[in-house]
């Protein structure tokens, strides 16, 4: 067996040739064309993870602002029912102190009503008891409405000051309030009980005052001397009405 | 008897006797070089169906070229791919009537070893330098440098020689069964011609890698998809 060593040599030249052409003509070009898909689909996937980082980013925003917009929707709800609940308490407040107002003033006027009342009732028992004491003191002698008095009247007289007695004394002339018109009798004895208490001649200018119903008054500029039923009467009102 | 092996010169370009192999191999060159031309005229980033089966065959061959010497196929990709087409386009042309395979031939199969043996040596001086390339010679002892000259040699031999004999047992078989028994019976064996020229290739363009890759060491850590387009040296 031989080898042609000119068609060794040219087939050498062939194969280098043919490696040449397609390189320059299948591989480059085909490896070109594939390195640019794979550019142009890597840039497609550079883009696609842009636009998804971006839309990563609009979500993450848009979701911070969900978030706040409902945080300050919260905080608006409850500075929305803090606002009720401080209306309501005022308003509360507001119909309490009203209510209160108008219980009082409601109160006020019920003790008004009942004062008056009392007081009517106190006047008409005065009354009562005035008409009451009238018609029992008229069943009487006359001369209990005058000289059962007496010697309280110059008891009384008697306890006063001593400068208040020697102002009286010095007066002369007493002003003297009966339940009826004394007899001359019942006058002396009376001036003459006066004088006596006094230390000194006195006398009396008597007038006549029913609403005493009994007893005698000396009323004089320094003291006023009561003893009548009247007083005692009034005294008693009074005590009846502090009680209550 | 005419030695069939032999190589009649179809004719002379001055001194230089031009044989059958030669001229064939300058048809399928042509044919080889115009189709990549045409095929690759209107590429775009949308493929049709021819570019998607040329994109297909290129990165089938860079995803082997990857594999094998877990390199970048970049600086490989022209020569690995061109023997693998050329040879199987050489073992198809059998198909042809009136024409022999120009593998068929020592001195087609002795070109194509002589070219691997050549990148092989190329592409370790350029990936290692020459002392570098030189020191593999030594490994894993200097007692190996005989034994590994030695496989240098005697692998380009293996490469060449396996080639030839399934290419041109082949040949043989069919014409000798054509000329005993008739036109049609040997066509089955000729569609294993095929199958035998396919993974002929096949095993010429792996084992072409593996020498390249055994020369070039392992590379450094690579991307698992990357097909960055370098320029392909040339032998």
């Amino acid at each position: 067996m031989t080898i042609d060593w000119w068609t060794l040599g040219l087939q050498t030249i062939n194969v280098v040739v043919l490696v040449w052409l397609l390189a320059r003509f299948l591989f480059r070009p085909v490896s070109r064309i594939i390195a640019e898909r794979q550019a142009a689909a890597q840039s497609a996937l550079d883009a696609a993870k842009a636009a998804q980082a971006e839309a990563e980013a609009a979500r993450a925003q848009a979701k911070s602002e969900a978030a706040e917009q409902a945080s300050a929707r919260v905080a608006q709800l409850a500075q929305a029912q803090e606002a009720a609940k401080q209306e309501s308490a005022r308003l509360l407040t507001k119909a309490h102190n009203e209510v209160a107002a108008l219980r009082a003033q409601t109160e006020a006027e019920i003790a008004k009503e009942r004062e008056a009342a009392q007081t009517q009732m106190a006047r008409e028992a005065g009354v009562l008891a005035s008409d009451i004491a009238a018609r029992l003191l008229s069943r009487l002698p006359e001369g209990a409405r005058i000289d059962g008095f007496v010697p309280g009247l110059v008891e009384a007289v008697r306890k006063l000051p001593e400068p208040t007695r020697e102002a009286l004394l010095a007066q002369g002339k007493l002003a003297l309030r009966a339940a009826r018109a004394p007899s001359a009798e019942e006058t002396t004895r009376i001036e003459a009980q006066l004088s006596e208490a006094l230390g000194g001649p006195v006398t009396v200018d008597l007038s006549v005052d029913e609403g005493l119903l009994a007893g005698l008054e000396l009323d004089a500029a320094t003291a006023v001397v009561r003893n009548h039923l009247r007083a005692d009467l009034d005294r008693i009102k009074a005590e009846v009405t502090q009680d209550d | 008897m005419e030695n069939p092996l032999t190589l009649q010169p179809l004719f002379h370009l001055g001194p230089v006797p031009i044989t059958s192999p030669v001229v064939i191999s300058w048809a399928l060159i042509a044919i080889l070089t115009l189709g990549s031309i045409l095929l690759t005229r209107n590429l775009s980033l949308t493929p049709s169906k021819t570019q998607t089966v040329l994109e297909l065959f290129v990165t089938t061959i860079e995803a082997q070229i990857r594999d094998t010497m877990n390199r970048e196929p970049g600086p490989y990709r022209a020569l690995i791919g061109t023997i693998f087409l050329f040879v199987l386009v050489a073992n198809w042309s059998s198909l042809v009537p009136g024409i022999e395979p120009p593998t068929a031939h020592l001195e087609t199969d002795a070109a194509l070893a002589v070219v691997v043996f050549a990148a092989t040596i190329s592409f370790g001086i350029a990936q290692r330098g020459l002392k570098g390339y030189l020191a593999t010679f030594a490994e894993p002892s200097w007692v190996m440098i005989p034994l590994n000259i030695i496989e240098q040699i005697t692998r380009t031999f293996s490469l060449m020689v396996r080639l030839f004999g399934n290419v041109m047992s082949g040949v043989f078989v069919v014409g000798i069964v054509l000329s005993l028994a008739g036109l049609f019976v040997p066509i089955p064996l000729m569609a294993l011609d095929l199958l035998t020229g396919t993974v002929q290739a096949y095993i010429f363009a792996v084992l072409a890698t593996v020498f390249i890759g055994a020369a070039v060491g392992d590379g450094p850590a690579r991307a698992p998809s990357d097909t960055s387009d370098k320029e392909t040296p040339q032998p």
